[in-house]
Parts: C-alpha cells; sequence; structure tokens
C-alpha cells in the first residue's frame, strides 16, 4: 500500500514543509516539471506526495483521500467536525503561525473580555432591533468558543469570504473572528483582540487522518517519529 | 398521500386536540431560515437542515412548530384569544433518534388570565399523555423564570448583574461561573488617561462627543452598530461595578434559592419561608406563582407527581416565567416540554403584546414509552 503525504502546493508553506521533510530524511521532488502537483521521496517508492491548496488538504486527510497532510491547524478544525477523532495531530512544525482570535472596535471601550460581549450581545436586540452580527469565514469555530465555551447564543454569523477586518467599519458586521499573525491588519483596522478572545493559536501541522490500515505500519509511526526528530 | 410514518395514535390525539377546543393548524414544510436562527441563536444553524431559494434566501426544514404557528397568527392578523393545535413532521439532527419525527402540540395566544392559561397548558399535556400511557407513572418538573428574576431584583443588584444572571438562567454551569465571577470585583484596564479625565469628571456630554468624534475619525459610523452614548453608558457602568463584588451572603441566598427542589404542593410555603427568612419581597412573583398553583388545582390536576425546581428554566431571552417537562418516572426522555413565551410575538413581528404559553408533544419517545410499558400501538 502506497502512503500519500499531502504538501502546500505554492508559497512560503511549501517551502517550509518541503524543508522540514529534508531534515526528516525524506528529501521531496517533483514528478515532471517543477509545477507537477504530484511527487515523490528520493530513494522511497511507497511514498507518494500530493500537492495540494492548505484548504483542500484538510478536507483531503478529513475524508481519508490521503494519509498524512501538512496543513494550519485552524482549517482543520474549522473544516472538520469532531476533528481530534478523526485525525491526529502528529507535530506542530513552527511555521506559518496565525491565531484565530475575536477582534472589536478599538472604541468599545466598555469590551475588553468575552463576558462583556456576552452582555452587549445580550442587550443587542432590545437597542439595536438586530442580533450582534459578526463577521468571520470560522464558522464552526466561532460557533464552538461563542456558545460552548463562553455560553453566548445571541449573535448572528455574517459569511465573511475576503477582508472580513473591514466589516465593522463597512457596518456590514459589529464583530469579526479571523486570523492574525502580527496583528498589524487588526490594528490598521481599528479592532482589538478581547483579553480572553484567542480561540486557537494556530500553526502548520503535520496532521494524520486516523485509518485502521496505519495500525501496526511501521512506516506511519516512522514517518511521525522523523518529523518530529528533525524538529527538535 | 398517506403519510405511512405516521404513529397509529395520531388520530386519536387529534381528536384529544379536537375535544380540548383548539384549532388545528398546519404550516409549510419549508420555511424561511431566519426566525430560527434570529430567535434561538447561531447554534441552532448545526442541527437545522438549511438550504437556499433561486433567489439566495435561507430557508429550512421546519425544526419545530412554534415559531411558524405563531408566524402564522400574525400574518393572517386573528383576533386573541386563539388555541392552536398542530401535528406534524419536524427535522432536527438530534444525536439520538431520527432526523425527521413528529411533533404535536397546542399553542395558546393572547389568554390574559395567565395562571389560568399556564395551568390549561399544564392539565393538557399531561391529560393528553395519560390518554396514550393510562398506567405509565408521569413525573412532571416545573421552574418559573419570574420568580428568579423577581429574587434577583428583591437582593438589590446592579441592573447589569440582574441582566447577566437573568440571561444564564436555566444555564446551571454558566449561573455558577456567573457567580463565582461577581464575587470577585472586576477592575477595568487599559483606558487613556484622556478617558479616564473625562470618566473621573463625570462629564458626560463631552466623554460622548470625544467617542462620536473618534469614530469620525476613524472612519466607523456612529449609528450602524453600538453608538457613542451606549459605549459610554456601559463604560460608566462597569467602572462603577469594578469597584464592588457579590457579598457572600447575597451570593448564600441566590445559591440556597437555585438548589431549590420540592413537591409543587410545598412550593408557596417553602418559598414563603425563603422570602421571609431572607427578608427578600418576593410578594408579585409569589402571588403569580400561588395563583398557578391554585388554578392547577381547580383544574383537577393532581399536584403530586409535580416538583418544582427553582433552577429549572430556558435560556432563550423569550421565555418568561412557566416552564415545564413530562417525563416517565424515573426516565429522562423528555415526551412533553413547554413553558410562557410572552416575548416571543413581538419579536416575531406582532405590533400589539400578546402573551403566550405552549407545549410540544415528541410523538417518538411517546411511541417508546408505550411500548416499553406495555401498552404498544394498536
Amino acid at each position: 500500500m502506497t502512503l500519500t503525504i499531502a504538501l502546500p502546493s505554492k508559497g512560503r508553506m511549501k517551502d517550509d514543509a518541503s524543508a522540514i521533510f529534508a531534515r526528516a530524511g525524506m528529501k521531496i521532488a517533483a514528478v515532471g516539471n517543477e509545477r507537477s502537483y504530484r511527487g515523490r521521496v528520493e530513494g522511497v517508492d511507497d511514498i507518494e506526495i500530493a500537492f495540494l491548496s492548505a484548504s483542500e488538504i484538510s478536507r483531503e486527510i478529513g475524508n481519508g483521500g490521503v494519509d498524512f497532510g501538512v496543513t494550519g491547524e485552524d482549517l482543520v478544525r474549522e473544516g472538520l467536525a469532531d476533528a481530534d477523532a478523526r485525525v491526529e495531530f502528529c507535530a506542530r512544525l513552527g511555521f506559518g503561525h496565525a491565531d484565530v482570535v475575536v477582534a472589536v472596535p478599538e472604541i468599545w471601550l466598555d469590551v475588553d473580555t468575552m463576558a462583556d460581549l456576552g452582555d452587549v450581545a445580550a442587550d443587542f436586540r432590545a437597542r439595536h432591533g438586530r442580533r450582534l452580527a459578526i463577521a468571520t469565514k470560522y464558522w464552526r469555530l466561532t460557533q464552538q468558543f461563542f456558545s460552548a465555551q463562553h455560553g453566548i447564543q445571541l449573535y448572528r454569523i455574517v459569511e465573511s469570504l475576503g477582508a472580513t477586518e473591514g466589516a465593522p467599519a463597512s457596518g456590514s458586521a459589529d464583530i469579526i473572528v479571523d486570523i492574525t499573525s502580527t496583528g498589524s491588519t487588526l490594528k490598521a483596522n481599528h479592532l482589538k483582540i478581547l483579553s480572553d478572545g484567542i480561540i486557537l493559536k494556530s500553526e502548520a501541522c503535520l496532521v494524520r487522518a486516523r485509518k485502521p490500515e496505519h495500525e501496526g505500519d511501521p512506516r506511519v509511526a516512522e514517518i511521525i517519529a522523523r518529523v518530529q526528530a528533525a524538529l527538535s | 398521500m398517506p403519510l405511512i410514518n405516521l404513529p397509529t395514535f395520531a388520530a386519536d390525539m387529534l381528536a384529544d386536540f379536537e375535544t380540548l377546543g383548539t384549532l388545528r393548524v398546519d404550516t409549510p414544510v419549508i420555511q424561511p431560515a431566519e426566525p430560527f436562527l434570529d430567535m434561538a441563536g447561531e447554534d441552532l444553524r448545526r442541527r437545522i437542515f438549511m438550504t437556499e431559494s433561486e433567489t439566495g434566501k435561507s430557508l429550512c426544514l421546519r425544526p419545530e412548530f412554534t415559531i411558524p404557528v405563531c408566524l402564522r397568527h400574525i400574518e393572517t392578523a386573528t383576533g386573541t384569544p386563539r388555541r392552536y393545535s398542530y401535528l406534524g413532521e419536524v427535522f432536527r439532527q438530534r444525536r439520538e433518534g431520527a432526523n425527521e419525527f413528529y411533533q404535536a402540540g397546542i399553542e395558546d395566544l393572547g389568554e390574559t388570565d395567565v395562571a389560568g392559561a399556564d395551568a390549561r397548558a399544564i392539565s393538557d399535556a399531561v391529560a393528553i399523555l395519560k390518554n396514550r400511557l393510562p398506567d405509565a407513572a408521569l413525573s412532571v418538573t416545573l421552574g418559573d423564570q419570574a420568580v428568579f428574576e423577581a429574587v434577583v431584583a428583591a437582593c438589590g443588584l446592579p441592573v447589569g448583574w440582574q441582566k447577566r444572571l437573568i440571561h444564564a438562567f436555566g444555564n446551571i454551569a454558566r449561573i455558577d461561573t456567573l457567580l463565582t465571577r461577581l464575587a470577585t470585583p472586576q477592575p477595568v484596564t487599559g483606558l487613556s488617561a484622556d478617558i479616564e479625565a473625562l470618566l473621573s469628571s463625570g462629564d458626560d456630554a463631552t466623554l460622548v462627543a470625544h467617542l462620536d468624534e473618534t469614530m469620525e475619525a476613524t472612519g466607523y459610523s456612529t449609528n450602524a452598530s453600538r453608538s457613542p452614548r451606549e459605549i459610554a453608558a456601559r463604560l460608566k457602568e462597569k467602572r462603577a461595578l469594578a469597584r464592588i463584588a457579590l457579598d457572600g451572603r447575597t451570593l448564600d441566598l441566590l445559591r440556597e434559592f437555585l438548589s431549590l427542589s420540592v413537591p409543587l404542593a410545598d412550593a408557596p410555603a417553602v418559598l414563603f419561608r425563603f422570602a421571609e427568612k431572607s427578608g427578600l419581597t418576593l410578594d408579585g412573583a409569589l402571588s403569580r406563582f400561588d395563583a398557578r398553583v391554585a388554578a392547577l388545582g381547580n383544574a383537577g390536576v393532581d399536584l403530586s407527581p409535580i416538583t418544582y425546581r427553582a433552577a429549572f428554566g430556558r435560556p432563550l431571552d423569550y421565555y418568561t416565567g412557566l416552564v415545564f417537562e413530562v417525563t416517565l418516572a424515573g426516565s429522562s426522555a423528555v415526551l412533553a416540554g413547554g413553558g410562557r413565551f410572552d416575548r416571543l410575538m413581538t419579536l416575531l413581528g406582532a405590533t400589539t403584546h400578546i402573551p403566550a404559553v405552549g407545549f410540544a408533544l415528541w410523538l417518538d419517545r411517546i411511541e417508546q414509552a408505550m411500548s416499553a410499558t406495555g401498552k404498544a400501538a394498536r
């Protein structure tokens, strides 16, 4: 049986992932030309590399289309219900850092915590005739964080597929849930992160699809061990 | 087309509804999703079956009947009081049980005799269940948000805290976290020196003007979301509360109240003693509670299987008073659940205040209970 590892198909993520695999003694080579979407590990026949976009990788790990993948934890947790039961986070790779955060307008001087936000949300309908609107592309993470962790039910999600940080100023939402790495985009849009508003500290991870055939397969254990060793 | 999966006792249940003098209504299976998400919150989104119309409107398969029945009432502009009944399929993703199942129920809209209408809802729900399960021992849990609201108000807590507590009512874990947090002062930090100065000076107008200017300067609309006035008011309230904490005595009182769980017949006396001992004035809420107990007695309802649990409520902001659930004694499967939702009709767009109380019956669980108690469907 061939094992498939999905790696990011372009950009920094691709280079960083290849570098770690090289350090782990698994040098990745493209099959055919440089822009090919297939690759292999030099000197190994039964491991295949699939170059995919980061969001495709999380989907493919979720449905078992690949055995391993390198992708952001945020994409996996957002894309898969019950992520920990379906995949294993084998190693945190130290790049692709991004926090998924709750951010509100800076001018909301009275709102520093999720508890403050809960108060505001509870009153919002009575004051404004509508629910508090959250712009985000992270539906699942937002729902889990607001409902399950903070007991905040009274809000509406406004789907945002880009430039989420502009939603509060443009009036299309009141607050946002988005990723940030340096916080500079939030600052430029006069948004602040709530003190307990970090939903997830995400980074690129080596993720394994939990498949029964992995049990007792020495190659699976070896890939994990090698990548972990390359990080230390 | 006959619905072949309809429970065999459906016809008997409809006959009960007719005997009880209700008007049977039906609603489309495909409903606009907005009202459900708006009333119950985003958490519902994961549990309902949503789709989109050709024009991009969010639609869903009917997840329950209360909202469609209430909307229909508002649209048809029929007068009140009205008692509607329904029986049909609802669609919801559940941890246990099928995703499509039957519910039936009664919604009593516009009855101003609150105690009488409350008692009738419980009495009808129990009677309908008894007709299906004549030999089963039923157990009823009853709660009352209005009593909790009265306790919180009588404790003299700041309005902001009252709102938080009432909002969390019905969720024991959240109430507990909240009480613990209120018992420790929560300082306000991170304010700039000029804001601090404005707050200390008590010059509200200047503070509001300052917020207004800042919003204009940073490209934020002052009326699309929270206004400068609203932010300033809550900031002041928060600063005032930052210096105080819930005192130990009040904390104990609230905890003691929330732990009350007594037979309903004893509840009026227990609540009276609690109010007397704690020195809280709960007269209005308690007399309404007592009136409901009396109305239940007058309706001939056996009070012995009914337990009053002070912490029992639903954390939805349109529930206002009574909540109740009926199970088989010793079981946790809810066969019927209901309550008073006096705020729902206006939230849904009614122009006048319409008091409302109702309950829903879970037909699949009733069917299971019937086979479990040896009274399998004929």
